[in-house]
């Protein structure tokens, strides 16, 4: 079924009773070619893309519980192709091409909103750290702009310019970032790869793997064994519990929780999605009127799918730092994700030491932007055994190996990046 | 050379103060502090006689006290002595420890009461995550106050004292100096 | 989230700062022949267990202790904490034992 505004014309005359289901809910076969592990974001782009582009054939998405269930439907939507390190860069970048045709790409409605991202900083030597990203992504074909107190002034006046603390001297502005819908986003990978023979198949929960001789045959499930060629593990934060079902207990993975929070709807208030320079804080405001917004991760290992409260006051102190003006927004909901925390604070899109296991992880809190471009280049790397042309710098063995791709040059230390 | 004045840690030439309600808060210019930490395997000292404590402790006596801030670790306090070398002075009563001058490093605000030790409980359950209650006459703690670092000193059941970095004098006064305000309005 | 100090008692996690998997202490010898490849795992690799976990934090706002708490990552719930120290000397006096026990 292609959404299109004749069908909707169409349906509203005769009651709206031609809709179907996005997509079918298939019994698992025996065996696929190809078996990617998460319904997620990243999971659901992979295969859509597995069988779109890359025409492959016999493919399936194992899902635990509900398709879009973890992050992708968890997090605050931000999409922006402004990182610093040629590692990055392009790859985001990439993403950002795959955004701006998305709904054409899958015909669905994903609210792709190029509504501008800006960056603020409070002090010169970040105004000098924001250029020099500014101008990287520039090199790598992305758009920045370097906003001075005044244009900025002009473009949100709202901002509490003359903090005593936290002055705003500016701004790091992408036009091209912005917000996107992200169940819509799962929801048209999901019926895209749906509609190109990909079984999707849901309350599968992989329990284990079935090596031999150093080669995977399969996945065991909740709902029996089922054969594979080739496994794609995409879980996110689950990533260590489900490598460790295949003997890789031990990754460059921390999982950590992170928060996010919506208000009461209100009028258009916030243009594009603003941050917070000085502590760590993000807001945009959704369709619908509520203001979206969250900031740091709790800080420790957690599986618990819910924050605590002391994160809660330090995002609220960011946000009223910035633009007091929301203090009196009242808070409708919030919840926790858990965060896939590489060691370097970029992701993995790898082969494993096991044949026929791939690896998509490590995205930490920065992977919904990216989930065009990891399905892409995941799917070209389970279709082609080599990396997309932007994604080749995320290795496994790049902490073996000293290229680490580490863009707040935190360290090894998850809780810091 | 020019005449030099000496100013506090707000920045003036005499001691803030600031009396509300019940409450009596006061910026102690004249506090000295040394902190002193053991070698390896070394005794105990016990400057100016006094007894040490243990973690979470605080003792006084005859203008100077001490309190406990780690393993092995105290800050030693002498009172109206912010002039003097205090830190030489505990050097010498504290043979083979590690002294270190303190005076500069730190603000001193002193907080009382004139109607015992409620309007100080309900004070410190505003300011800091620490059971009040627990914090009894003859503790200290270390503790976070508005994203900074302090040392909260239960002097007396009606007597409480921060100590912060100097540098954040004006932040930690604005805390408490809000705080009390609010109390007593919330009172009225 | 309350850590029991073994110093000073039940502490908002707030005075901490985390630094992570408590398999941290155990530094291998930098100077041996094999330091690239113990290092390795020892900075970058974690078990990142769902359930309970051995790990440091530092009292920051606090007596600066580093502390060793097992706590479940599944439900936050904290089983104990000990000062850092004891468990090196531990692991010292037992270093033929080798682990964190
Ligand atoms: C609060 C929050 C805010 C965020 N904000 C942003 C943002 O503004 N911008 C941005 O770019 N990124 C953001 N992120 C990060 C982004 O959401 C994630 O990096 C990204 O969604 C992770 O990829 P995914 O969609 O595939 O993960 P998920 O949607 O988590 O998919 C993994 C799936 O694997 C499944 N699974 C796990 N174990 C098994 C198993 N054993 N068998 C079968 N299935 C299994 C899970 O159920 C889950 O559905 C945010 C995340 C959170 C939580």
């Amino acid at each position: 079924m292609r959404y299109s505004a004749f069908r909707v014309l169409q349906e509203a005359l005769r009651g709206h009773k031609g809709w179907r289901p996005l997509w079918r809910d298939p019994e698992p076969q025996a065996a696929y070619d190809t078996v990617i592990v998460g319904g997620g974001g990243h999971g659901l782009a992979t295969a859509y893309y597995l069988a779109n582009t890359f025409k492959q054939s016999r493919i399936a998405v194992l899902e635990k519980g509900w398709l879009g269930s973890g992050n992708i439907g968890r997090n605050t939507t931000i999409i922006r192709s402004n990182y610093l390190l040629p590692g990055n860069e392009p790859f985001y970048e990439f993403s950002m091409k795959l955004w701006e045709n998305l709904e054409q790409e899958f015909n669905f409605n994903a609210m792709v909103s190029q509504r501008g991202v800006v960056n603020l900083f409070h002090t010169d030597g970040q105004r000098d750290a924001y250029r020099r990203r500014g101008n990287a992504a520039i090199l790598a074909g992305a758009d920045a702009e370097l906003l001075e107190r005044d244009a900025l002034r002009a473009m949100i006046p709202f901002l509490n310019f003359d903090n005593a603390r936290f002055p705003v001297k500016g701004g790091l502005l992408q036009r091209r970032g912005g917000t996107a819908r992200h169940d819509g986003v799962a929801w048209g990978y999901a019926r895209g790869a749906d509609r190109a023979g990909v079984d999707l198949i849901q309350n599968c929960e992989v329990t284990g793997f079935r090596i031999e001789n150093g080669t995977v045959k399969g996945v065991e499930t909740s709902r029996g064994f089922i054969g594979a060629k080739k496994v794609g593990v995409a879980v996110a934060g689950s990533t260590s519990r489900v490598m460790a079902q295949a003997g890789m207990g031990q990754l460059p993975i921390e999982s950590h929780v992170l928060q996010a929070f919506v208000s009461e709807g209100l009028k258009p208030t916030i243009p594009g999605v603003i941050t917070f320079g000085a502590g760590h804080f993000y807001i945009s405001q959704s369709d619908k009127g509520g203001l979206v917004f969250g900031g740091d991760i709790d800080g420790y290992n957690s599986y618990a799918q819910r924050g605590n409260l002391p994160t809660v006051e330090d995002v609220a102190e960011g946000g009223m730092a910035v633009m007091p003006m929301i203090g009196r927004a009242r808070l409708l909901r919030m919840w926790g994700g858990i965060m896939d925390m590489s060691m370097d604070g970029s992701p993995i899109i790898d082969r494993t030491p096991i044949d026929g296991l791939y690896l998509n992880s490590g995205w930490c809190y920065g992977g919904f932007k990216a989930t065009p471009a990891s399905g892409y280049a995941f799917a070209h790397l389970l279709a082609t055994d080599r990396p997309h042309e932007t994604a080749g710098a995320y290795r496994l063995d790049r902490f073996q190996r000293g290229t680490v791709i580490d863009e707040k040059g935190a360290g090894a230390q998850p809780n810091l990046h | 050379m020019p005449d030099l004045e000496p100013i506090t840690a707000l920045g003036s030439n005499a001691p803030r103060s600031l009396s509300s309600g019940s409450l009596t808060l006061e910026e102690n210019a004249a506090l000295a502090l040394a902190s002193v930490s053991l070698r390896r395997n070394a005794p105990k000292p016990s400057p100016f006689g006094l007894d040490l404590p243990g973690p979470g402790g605080w003792t006084g006596s005859q203008g100077v006290s001490a309190f406990w801030t780690g393993p092995g670790q105290w800050m030693i306090e002498g009172h109206h002595r912010a002039d003097s070398d205090f830190a030489v002075e505990v050097a010498t009563s504290c043979p083979g420890c590690s002294v270190t001058e303190q005076t500069d490093g730190f603000a001193a605000f002193e907080i009382r009461s004139s109607m015992g030790e409620k309007p100080i409980l309900r004070l410190m359950e505003k300011l800091v995550n620490i059971d009040a209650s627990r914090l009894s006459a003859g503790s200290a703690t270390r503790t976070g106050l508005e994203h900074m670092s302090v040392f909260v000193i239960r002097r007396a059941p009606d007597r409480v004292a921060v100590l912060g970095m100097r540098s954040a004098a004006g932040s930690i006064w604005h805390a408490l100096e809000v705080a009390i305000l609010r109390l007593n309005a919330a009172a009225a | 989230m309350l850590i029991p100090h073994p110093l000073l008692g039940l502490r908002d996690a707030q005075e901490f700062s985390y630094l992570g998997d408590a398999s941290l202490l155990l530094r291998p010898d930098g100077m041996a022949e094999n330091a690239a490849e113990t290092f390795f795992p020892y900075v970058y690799l974690r078990e990142n267990p769902a359930g309970l976990h051995r790990e440091l934090w530092f009292h920051e706002q606090g007596d600066r202790s580093w502390l060793v708490v097992t706590r479940n990552t599944v439900t936050h719930e904290i089983l104990g904490a000990e000062l850092a120290g004891d468990v090196v000397a531990r692991n010292r006096a037992s270093r033929d034992g080798g682990d964190l026990a």
